[in-house]
């Protein structure tokens, strides 16, 4: 048999490699603002565009789905066609899949500031934007599959185990994390409310850790550590048990991100049971890894891309093994909602995702440019300045997770709380907020150094677009060569191993969501908590427009800190019509579940205007907008359908008459504002969230009363 | 030696006895007590331990030199030759359950991809302790909080937290002078406790009242007109209670009593003094008897 002559894609490699760089700087940058927003609220820039509220989620969506998604398919696009030894399927589903990619993250960075938001994190683009990550998802998929169905290697490597586990189970989780029912062209609700909606969002959340920042990335460690280091893969064996271990146990573990709600014990035990079943197969990873670098390590002293490899790896090592630790109840009381949190998954952004992106781009480039990197001084220098920007960084915000965590714990021995301001603690720890953004600074300046050392080697070299190999076609598979153990059988079986992947991740997605979807005496209702009013319910849009629950979380957790500082804590059948939850999941400012009737009218109006008015010291950024925006009631009538239909009981033909509520009520607020020498029109947007504000957590309170 | 050992036993148990009865050490000292106690009692039997070793070779060697040993010959009897240690990196190898590198080629798998070659190694096995003890971690967890009951899931938890809490609360406050509230509190016009209040007002109460009670979008406090009552009862129950129609927060859970009757005291001794920018009299009039400053 003859070898077959083919050509590598390398130049969507190096498109999806330039994206990488770009979406990496910008996404850093707005990164960077957001850390200065929290000590400086002129960082802020008074305009409701650009407040920490609509942009942090610009971060995150840009660091993970534009820097690390274009840089998992970097990767994958380079490892995949040279493992099977073939070019990508088609040259078009490669384009289309590029170019879609690059439209969504666009329409991220246009919606996101606009206040278009579901407020799911990680999730939070609207209906539109998800149909069509779906699609372009798809196109990834049939893409990848293609290319695996034309392959001139039998077997699948422990990479694209990876990969193929990466491409169904986000398949999944995107999927069902965004059951929204549309109300406009850009604006709907989840279909679940409350703590069902919790419970999907935290499934959600940390499999989009798991099967995005962590699965797609072992996959290219399993690729390019080998090749950097010229090492063979340590053990096949573990790397078997570890990908089946690490995908089963991964999906079961997101109700850790909910202890102490008002999610049901057995579910949240389960989170944390699995929580510590995944130290071991996560450390496999990275001891397949380190254990390759056996007899190499005299390279690392002198290459700066293993370096980056090196301390990546490490990093991961301590990110999943401080996760486990977070999901210990006890460790989690004090940590959860805090900077500590923060900390944690920078190390795991900022040292697994980004160095092991930064030595794929220094390894890679000079590669398919067929030349050298321009610089190694300018690479060593951003592995140390990378290096010491993570050390600045998560060193404070670990410092200040510890003290605010203490803080608000603490009580006088007259059995008061210590630091009964919430705004106490904040200011304490701004000094570390201010470090934090000096770490920032560092890792982000090695970013554009490294992108300038790229252009300059992109500059001296000439990409080679098609870059010529051969291989030996496929023989068909025998009797006589369909040997070796099960495994090595699924190896060369694409779709039974990927069907295999969907129902390890099913299991327990299945156990852990369908009781508490399904099983009514999971959320126990509780009698006197109705439905929003109209006017409520669109200060509620307005609060999810703000991105609010960026920094206040609204559940109160059962600690005696908390029930002193806010009230009572928080019960499932509160949320019941909450669609969507808005529990949040940091408290850079208090939380405000009981926060209605708390203060006056007057007292919020102000204190949207400026928050230093009542609070001072306040790093909450002014709100003066709401004040001469009017509120756009044509939606009401959208909202109140959606809503019923949704199964939240507002009487039919109530529609109609929304509107006439919302005004009346909006009226008796202008009124009582009025009283305190306040002139506002009742039909500002502020008096809609200030009826929102002053309902949170009343219902609950009113049960009270009837019952004494 | 014996004897010695018993005494000490019964010293410490005689003074653990003592400890019980002594109702001024807490129990955490008690704890640590306890802790030293056996800590002491482990030490004592180390040493004796090892000054019986010490006996039986000086026994050991006046036995064998009756027997006609030469002096060199009871050395080796005492001090055989130690094995050759092994070198510290295969020790650190076998416990990481690596193959030294030399063996690496019978265990490479022939198959390569892309030239990527893997290693047949078998999982570490301290990998092996790590997975399984995680497992059975897990598994012993949920039996704690959902099979046996004996862990305490998040409601119990929390009513055993309040429990102690009020516990400790009452004990402390039985002692403290802090038991005012708003039937027992008495207008004074110490300067101490008017300052004291004047801090605290600034602090919390400034932002609704203004910075020297004028009202801004809380009432005005230096007129006399009152909205709930100007005696010192009234102003302590409105402040500790708020008033929540108005917008008036509760102070309960972020001032002390002692902070609330301050506040209370500073309010009446600023009664008449005119700020600038004061707002216009709101509810009752009603004549506050300010007390003069001793």
């Amino acid at each position: 048999m003859q070898p077959e002559k083919f050509y590598y894609d390398n130049k969507i490699v190096r498109n999806f490699g330039i994206a990488t760089i770009v979406w990496g700087i910008i996404g850093m940058t707005v990164g960077l603002i957001v850390a200065i927003q929290l000590f400086k609220p002129g960082m802020n820039m008074g305009n409701q565009y650009t407040t920490f509220g609509r942009i942090r989620p610009l971060h995150t969506n840009a660091v993970i789905f534009a820097f690390v998604g274009n840089a998992i398919f970097m990767g994958v696009y380079y490892s995949l066609q040279r493992l099977l030894k073939a070019r990508m399927f088609s040259n078009i589903l490669s384009q289309v899949h590029f170019w879609g990619w690059q439209l969504i993250i666009v329409s991220a960075v246009i919606t996101l500031p606009l206040g278009l938001t579901t407020s799911h994190e990680y999730a939070e683009l609207e209906w539109p934007i998800d149909i069509a990550i779906t699609l372009i998802w798809v196109v990834f998929g049939i893409n990848m599959f293609g290319t695996i169905f034309k392959r001139r290697e039998r077997h699948l490597y422990v990479a694209i185990w990876f990969y193929i586990a990466t491409f169904v189970t986000i398949a999944v989780l995107h999927i069902v994390n965004s059951f929204e029912l549309p109300i406009s062209a850009f604006k709907s609700y989840m279909v679940y409310a409350g703590v069902q909606d919790a419970l999907v969002q935290w499934w959600y959340g940390h499999n989009a850790v798991a099967f995005f920042l962590t699965t797609p990335y072992l996959g290219m460690m399993y690729y390019f550590l080998p090749k950097m280091a010229n090492r063979p893969v340590y053990s096949y064996k573990l790397s078997i048990l570890h990908f089946w271990a690490l995908i089963f146990i991964y999906i079961w573990a997101g109700p850790h991100h909910l202890l102490y709600t008002t999610l049901p014990g057995w579910a949240q035990s389960l989170g944390v049971a699995f929580s510590i079943m995944l130290i071991a197969p996560s450390w496999g990873g990275m001891i397949n890894g380190l254990l390759t670098l056996r007899g190499a390590w005299d390279k690392v002293r002198d290459d700066v891309v293993l370096k980056f490899m090196v301390v990546g790896l490490t990093a991961y090592g301590m990110a999943t093994f401080e996760g486990p630790m977070l999901s210990l109840k006890q460790i989690n009381g004090l940590a959860h909602f805090t900077d500590w949190i923060v900390a944690h998954v920078h190390v795991g952004a900022l040292g697994w995702n980004g160095f092991l992106t930064f030595a794929i781009l220094y390894w890679l480039i000079p590669r398919i440019y067929k030349t050298e990197l321009y610089s190694k001084k300018m690479a060593s220098f951003h592995f140390w300045i990378g290096t010491l920007g993570i050390l600045f960084y998560a060193i404070p915000m670990y410092w200040a997770g510890f003290t605010q965590g203490l803080m608000l714990k603490e009580f006088t021995p007259e059995g008061m709380l210590k630091y009964p301001s919430f705004l106490e603690t904040t200011l304490r720890i701004i000094p570390m907020h201010m470090m934090r953004s000096v770490g920032g600074t560092l890792y982000l300046l090695g970013v554009i150094v490294m992108a300038y050392n790229l252009a300059r080697t992109m500059a001296q070299g000439k990409l080679v677009a098609n870059e010529a190999a051969e291989a030996m076609p496929l023989e068909p598979v025998t009797a006589t060569t369909d040997g070796g153990s099960w495994h090595r059988k699924l190896e060369r079986r694409p779709i039974p191993l990927m069907v295999g992947a969907l129902i390890v991740i099913l299991i327990g997605s299945i156990i852990e969501l369908m009781p508490t979807m399904t099983i009514s005496s999971n959320v126990p209702t509780i009698a006197s908590v109705k439905p929003y009013t109209p006017l409520e319910l669109q200060g509620r849009d307005v609060y999810i427009r703000e991105g609010c629950s960026n920094c206040h979380s609204q559940t109160v957790r059962p600690f005696r800190s908390e029930t002193e500082r806010y009230g009572e804590y928080s019960k499932a059948g509160e949320f019941v019509y909450d669609h969507p939850f808005l529990w949040g999941s940091k408290r850079t400012g208090p939380d405000l579940a009981r926060e209605g009737q708390k203060y006056g009218n007057a007292w919020h109006y102000n204190h949207m205007l400026d928050p230093r008015l009542m609070s001072p010291g306040s790093i909450m950024p002014n709100y003066d907008w709401l004040i001469s925006q009017t509120l756009d009631t044509t939606t009401t009538r959208a909202k109140i359908n959606a809503m019923r239909k949704l199964g939240v009981p507002y009487a039919v033909g109530y529609e109609n008459q929304a509107n006439a509520d919302l005004n009346a009520q909006a009226q008796q607020i202008a009124d009582n504002l009025g009283k305190d020498k306040i002139k506002v029109k009742s039909d500002k947007e502020i008096i809609a969230l200030i009826a929102y504000l002053q309902r949170l957590g009343v219902d609950i309170k009113a049960n009270k009363t009837a019952s004494k | 030696m014996k004897q010695r050992l018993l005494t000490t036993l019964t010293v410490l148990l005689l003074a653990q006895q003592s400890f019980a009865e002594d109702s001024l050490l807490s129990a955490e000292t008690k704890n640590y007590i306890g802790f030293g106690a056996i800590i002491g009692m482990l030490l004592l039997f180390l040493a004796t331990l090892l000054v019986l070793l010490r006996t039986f070779k000086v026994l050991t060697k006046a036995v064998l030199k009756l027997q006609g040993y030469t002096k060199q010959q009871i050395e080796a009897e005492l001090k055989p030759a130690k094995k050759e240690k092994k070198p510290k990196s295969e020790v650190w190898q076998k416990l990481l359950s690596l193959k030294p590198l030399s063996e690496e080629k019978d265990i490479l798998i022939p198959h390569a991809y892309d030239g990527i070659h893997e290693l047949d190694n078998p999982t570490p096995s301290w990998f092996m302790v790590l997975f399984y003890g995680t497992i059975i971690f897990g598994l012993g967890y949920l039996m704690v909080y959902h099979v046996f009951g004996t862990g305490q899931l998040q409601d119990a938890e929390y009513k055993t937290e309040i429990a102690q809490a009020d516990a400790a609360k009452k004990i402390y406050l039985s002692k403290a002078a802090n038991l005012v509230d708003e039937n027992t509190v008495k207008a004074v016009n110490d300067p101490a406790a008017i300052a004291e209040g004047k801090a605290v007002f600034k602090a919390s109460c400034a932002p609704c009242h203004g910075e020297n009670g004028q009202g801004v979008v809380g009432p005005n406090l230096t007129d006399e007109y009152w909205l709930h009552g100007a005696k010192i009862t009234d102003i302590f129950k409105t402040i500790k209670y708020g008033v929540q129609a108005k917008g008036m927060p509760t102070w309960e859970k972020q001032l002390s009593p002692k902070q609330i009757a301050d506040v209370a005291n500073y309010i009446i001794s600023i009664q008449g003094t005119k700020p600038a920018g004061a707002k216009e009299p709101q509810g009752e009039k009603e004549t506050v008897e300010k007390l003069a400053l001793n």
